[in-house]
């Protein structure tokens, strides 16, 4: 019997405490899950869950071997982590396409100051297609833009980043202080490619509307050229680019978060992670997630009447 | 006469509107027969009630009533944000009803006449699209069982959910029915000739300037009417009198896009479809 295999069943049926919920999670049906398990349990000689309430628990001696599990299956991944990259070890890192150069240049030179033996090799990746990429092994951690969510990754600290709003540099709106979404009204607006970042497509829509915009068009993708052109407005943080003005928004209400993925932990791949919390801070203009204040409802009578 | 829906469109709403010359029976109309929510709207039909009950000598409308301090239904004016117990006669009460869509004004008043008599009354004028379901503080309710919590509703998922805003479950009418309820009113067959004339002016005091009115920014023009809104929802209907003698019921109903409570271009693009409907009609 594949011990290892059958262990990382263990772990994600101890995760989940279901298994209806652990076969959906790795992939397979529910009667071999089962069997698997029992196996296991004749295997090792003894039981690991508790299945005689309608609940399933694990039994002391499943709490017990559950860590040892893990450890166990760390260590092999790690084994084949090291055998594939040998000693002169490459980390591929997928980052969004519209992160700004300097921040991706940052990103290179501080991993380069911790880790001068491994290769940073990046690839400008959207969020869905980073999940696909992690799980197949074609990156080892990501940078992504949540809501996201994947079986089997695991998420760095989450960052917050406020955005303003990009528009022509001629544009009437660009003079002034700060914007509301509301003042946003009748123009067009360029977001990221829907299908590359679905969870923030929907939730910066959503807050646009809550608040009183809703955009006559949405363009999608990470070139400025329409903004450039007058012909849509763009969220993003502050940035200084020839040609565009960038206001701020009242109240904050469109503040992306991001933060590092990952699916097998290697120490290049959490090295990276603690290096891109500190740089994405620095030069990205992002802050740890606080609690987002309430947003207050004006209520004048005339609008309830 | 699809100018409507640009219009409609460029302020972030979905409308549909009804207007009528009293006098010639000319009509214009976008969706004239579409049912709609009517909101606070349908303080007006409460309001005819009133009268006929009055006229009828079923209740005597100077009469006058306590409204306890723990009587008070949701809402942003009159009596329904005072902190004492307000002793009113029925007339009074109506006054803010219409006034200031008094929303404990109107459910005083509801329990008096009784909403079976409001929904007789409409059915007796062959207003058979337009019903009362609920006072306001049934419509509230509703609102607080659908979604689980009160005031403000600002989720779009929250809001798809809101019996409030189906016509088929809650007070409703139609742009045609609402402003034929208006020409009644305006043309004394609505009530008494005498009750008629004090609707009229109840109506001409609304307050609002907002949606209706601001159509008509002009000193020799009578706006009357009485506004309606729930989430997304904002309405209006009234009668606008011209310096010629002409006179129009308007009936214009709207869902916004958005679920912001503040937009200011909703509101006004309710006065700019009617004052485009009555053009029309003065051609």
């Amino acid at each position: 019997m594949d011990l290892v295999r059958h262990l990382r069943y263990f772990i994600v049926v101890a995760e989940e405490l279901h298994f209806g919920n652990a076969a959906i999670r790795l992939g397979i049906a529910q009667p071999p899950l089962s069997q698997r398990i029992k196996r296991l349990e004749q295997e090792l000689g003894v039981r690991l869950f508790d299945r005689s309430a309608r609940q399933v628990r694990l039994t002391g001696a499943g709490r017990l071997l559950l860590t040892e599990a893990r450890e166990i299956v760390i260590r092999v991944d790690r084994l084949h982590e090291l055998a594939r990259h040998g000693e002169d070890s490459v980390l591929k890192v997928g980052v969004p396409p519209d992160l700004a150069a300097a921040v991706i240049a940052a990103l290179v030179a501080g991993f380069r100051e911790t880790r001068p033996e491994v290769r940073l090799a990046p690839a400008e990746i959207w969020t869905a297609d980073q999940v696909a990429a992690l799980t197949d092994g074609t990156i080892d951690v990501g940078i992504v833009r949540h809501p996201v969510t994947a079986p089997g990754l695991h998420f760095g600290r989450l960052l917050t980043q406020s955005q303003g709003v990009l528009l022509a540099a001629d544009h009437p709106l660009a003079r002034g202080g700060e914007l509301h979404l509301a003042d946003l009204a009748g123009q067009e607006l360029l977001l990221p490619p829907r299908e590359g970042e679905p969870g923030l497509y929907a939730e910066v829509l959503v807050e646009c509307r809550r608040h009183g915009y809703v955009p006559a068009q949405v363009h999608e993708g990470a070139g400025l050229g329409l903004v450039l052109a007058g012909a849509a407005v763009a969220f993003g943080p502050r940035e200084e680019v020839p040609g565009l003005a960038w206001r701020p928004l009242l109240g904050s209400p469109i503040a992306l978060r991001f933060s590092t993925a990952w699916r097998a932990a290697t120490d290049a791949v959490t090295g990276f992670s603690a290096v891109a919390v500190r740089t994405l801070k620095e030069r990205a203009g992002m802050a740890d997630e606080g609690a987002t204040p309430a947003r207050r409802v004006s209520r004048r009578p005339g609008s309830l009447a | 006469m699809s100018d409507f829906d640009g219009l409609f469109r460029a302020a972030g709403v979905t409308g549909w509107l009804h207007a009528a010359d009293l006098d010639t029976g000319r009509e214009v109309g976008h969706g004239s027969d579409e049912p709609v929510p009517t909101a606070s709207v349908f303080k007006v039909p409460l309001l005819v009630e009133l009268c006929r009950q009055a006229d009828a000598g079923l209740l005597d409308p100077a009469s006058r009533v306590t409204v306890g301090a723990a009587e008070r239904a949701f809402g942003p004016t009159g009596v329904s944000v005072m902190l004492d117990d307000v002793t009113m006669s029925l007339r009074d009460l109506a006054y803010l009803m219409i006034a200031v869509s008094d929303n404990t004004a109107a459910d005083v008043l509801a329990g008096v006449v009784g909403l079976d008599a409001v929904n007789a009354m409409l059915a007796g004028f062959g207003l058979h699209g337009t019903h009362v379901a609920h006072t306001t503080r049934g419509l509230y309710q509703s609102m607080a069982d659908d979604i689980g919590h009160g005031w403000p509703y600002l989720d779009v998922e929250e809001i798809a959910r809101l019996r409030v805003l189906d016509p088929r479950h809650t007070n409703r009418s139609t742009p045609r029915e609402t402003a034929a309820l208006f020409g009644l009113i305006w043309r004394d067959e609505a009530a008494s000739a005498e009750s008629c004339a004090w609707m009229r002016t109840v109506l001409n005091l609304q307050v609002w300037p907002h949606r209706l009115a601001s159509g008509f920014p002009y000193d020799d023009v009578e706006v009357s009417g009485k506004t309606g809104t729930l989430p997304t929802l904002r309405n209006e209907a009234g009668v606008v009198e011209y310096p010629d003698g002409g006179r129009y019921a308007v009936a214009v109903f709207t869902r916004s896009f958005s679920p912001a409570v503040n937009q200011p271009r909703a509101d006004a693009v309710i006065g700019t479809a009617a004052r485009m409907a009555v053009d029309h009609l003065r051609r």
